[in-house]
């Protein structure tokens, strides 16, 4: 196998598949190299809900594009990536919330997303008919968000890499990014190897801070610890993701291809580390906040718990750009939204590395940015 | 009839022979990548029944050894529990 390529991935995540992807079907020559196996880091810990309700006109775009990618998907990839429009409903319990999500409603709408729309408790309740909406002051709606699933999406964009002449090497860890004249040549693999190209990715999620700092780079992401819990699939019941922000609130949904309910909250105080412990407190506390919202679920079977690492950015926005090493880029910093920002970021980021240019068509997505307000809708 | 191919290794998701060998012909190379492919381990036995019949077939198929197999994380709770018993208060 030939120890060079058009363009070196680190990170067999959504983002690094993805990238990969769109640069193979370009005709580049794509080398993924993955520490563990494909989605062993945070896409294949989240629970796979996709929405298109931010709070920037960039994101709201990008997550417009994305749910376009996730409908046609199938075709794309040749293979059933579960795709579903089940819609996304945040909950508003105060006139505070409320206000904060009319306020982004028209951000939205103005961005294009015709769809979104504030519903009343009474119509919450004919949206989700086993709602509780005791307290419940409305939501935000939006039809046309979805859900898909992780292990699919990621494994078939690996199989397209691997189809337009690319490869993807799993347990193959990158242990030092090779540079020369200020550019970048290549990079240093666990095994001993050197594998070359003129452009090297860092998507590794997480670990981005590290992979940068392989290459004397400062990449400003912090993993948080998160947990999750799916339960035993039973039948669908229609009910879009439930988002709730409250102190005790969290999210979950139910994935309609094998009827399973998937959850998870931000816990407060925030965890930070590289930490996939699960904790015994989660297992009791989410099923106590799902029950809040849907009694219903009372005889549902958790049947597993996990946890994986958010990864985090000063405000909350994600990270693309080209470093100032030429041709080592990163995309990452995704804050929790890398599985449904991951196939519209990837389809961007391999055409902003193919333009050359030097500097990302996201201002607000560069590496050295003033990092000011916070994305609101986390 | 069902041919031996179509044999269930595991019985939570459905999982057949076959299913699994396609995922080792596909690259897989550990239990945990067999379980992302095709799902089996993911249900409600959490692996017990299909743990150690993957194992094999990935030995066999690519002369492991089962000992110096990798482990598939164990995940709580060991049996599957309700939300309403887990949601009860803690004492």
């Amino acid at each position: 196998m030939s120890n060079s390529s058009d363009i070196i991935i680190i990170g067999g995540g959504i983002a690094g598949t993805a990238t990969g992807h769109y640069l193979a079907r370009a005709g580049l020559t794509v080398a993924l190299f993955e520490r563990g196996y494909l989605c062993s880091g945070s896409t294949g810990r989240c629970i796979g809900g996709v929405r298109q309700q931010f709070t920037s006109a960039s994101s709201i775009k990008l997550m417009m594009r994305s749910v376009q990618l996730f409908a046609q998907m199938d075709q794309e990839l040749e293979t059933e990536v579960h795709w579903h429009p089940g819609g996304y409903l945040f909950l508003a319990h105060d006139e505070q919330k409320k206000q904060a999500f009319l306020d982004n409603i028209a951000v939205q709408r103005a961005a294009g997303l015709r769809d979104v729309r504030w519903v009343d408790a009474a119509e919450a309740k004919e949206v989700v008919p086993l709602l509780d909406t005791g307290g419940l002051l409305g939501g935000s709606y939006c039809p046309s968000d979805g859900q898909a699933y992780p292990f699919a999406v990621v494994n078939g964009y690996s199989q397209q890499i691997k189809q337009n002449g690319g490869r993807v090497s799993t347990f193959c860890e990158v242990t030092g990014i090779l540079q020369q004249g200020g550019k970048v040549t290549g990079v240093k693999l666990a095994n001993g190897g050197e594998h070359f190209a003129a452009a090297v990715i860092d998507c590794a999620g997480p670990f981005a801070g590290e992979v940068g700092r392989l290459a004397g780079i400062e990449v400003p992401v912090a993993p948080e610890r998160h947990e999750a819990l799916i339960t035993e699939g039973v039948e669908y019941m229609n009910i879009p993701m439930l988002v709730d922000y409250r102190a005790d609130g969290g999210y979950f949904q139910q994935f309609k291809h094998n009827g399973q309910f998937i959850g998870c909250y931000s816990p407060v105080p925030q965890v930070p580390g590289h930490s996939a412990d699960s904790t015994y407190q989660f297992l009791h506390e989410m099923p106590r906040r799902m029950l809040k919202l849907v009694p219903a679920l009372a005889p549902v079977k958790v049947i597993r718990q996990w946890a994986g690492s958010y990864e985090m950015t000063p405000d909350g926005n994600p990270l693309m750009d080209q470093t100032p090493l030429a041709g080592f880029y990163v995309l990452g910093g995704m804050c929790g939204h890398g599985f449904m920002l991951g196939p519209a970021m990837g389809e961007a980021m391999a055409a902003f590395v193919r333009s050359g240019a030097k500097r990302t068509p996201y201002p607000e997505f560069a590496l050295q940015r003033q990092f000011a307000q916070a994305e609101a809708m986390k | 009839m069902s041919s031996k191919k179509q044999q269930i290794i595991c019985r939570c998701e459905d999982v057949t022979e076959d299913e699994v060998l396609a995922a080792i012909a596909q690259g897989a190379a550990t239990a945990d990548e067999v379980k992302r492919l095709t799902r089996a381990g993911m249900g409600h036995c959490q692996g017990r029944t299909c743990r150690r019949l993957v194992n094999g077939m990935l030995a066999r198929r690519l002369g492991q050894m089962q000992a110096e197999q990798r482990p598939v994380t164990q995940r709580a709770p060991l049996q599957p529990l309700s939300l309403k018993v887990l949601a009860e208060p803690k004492d």
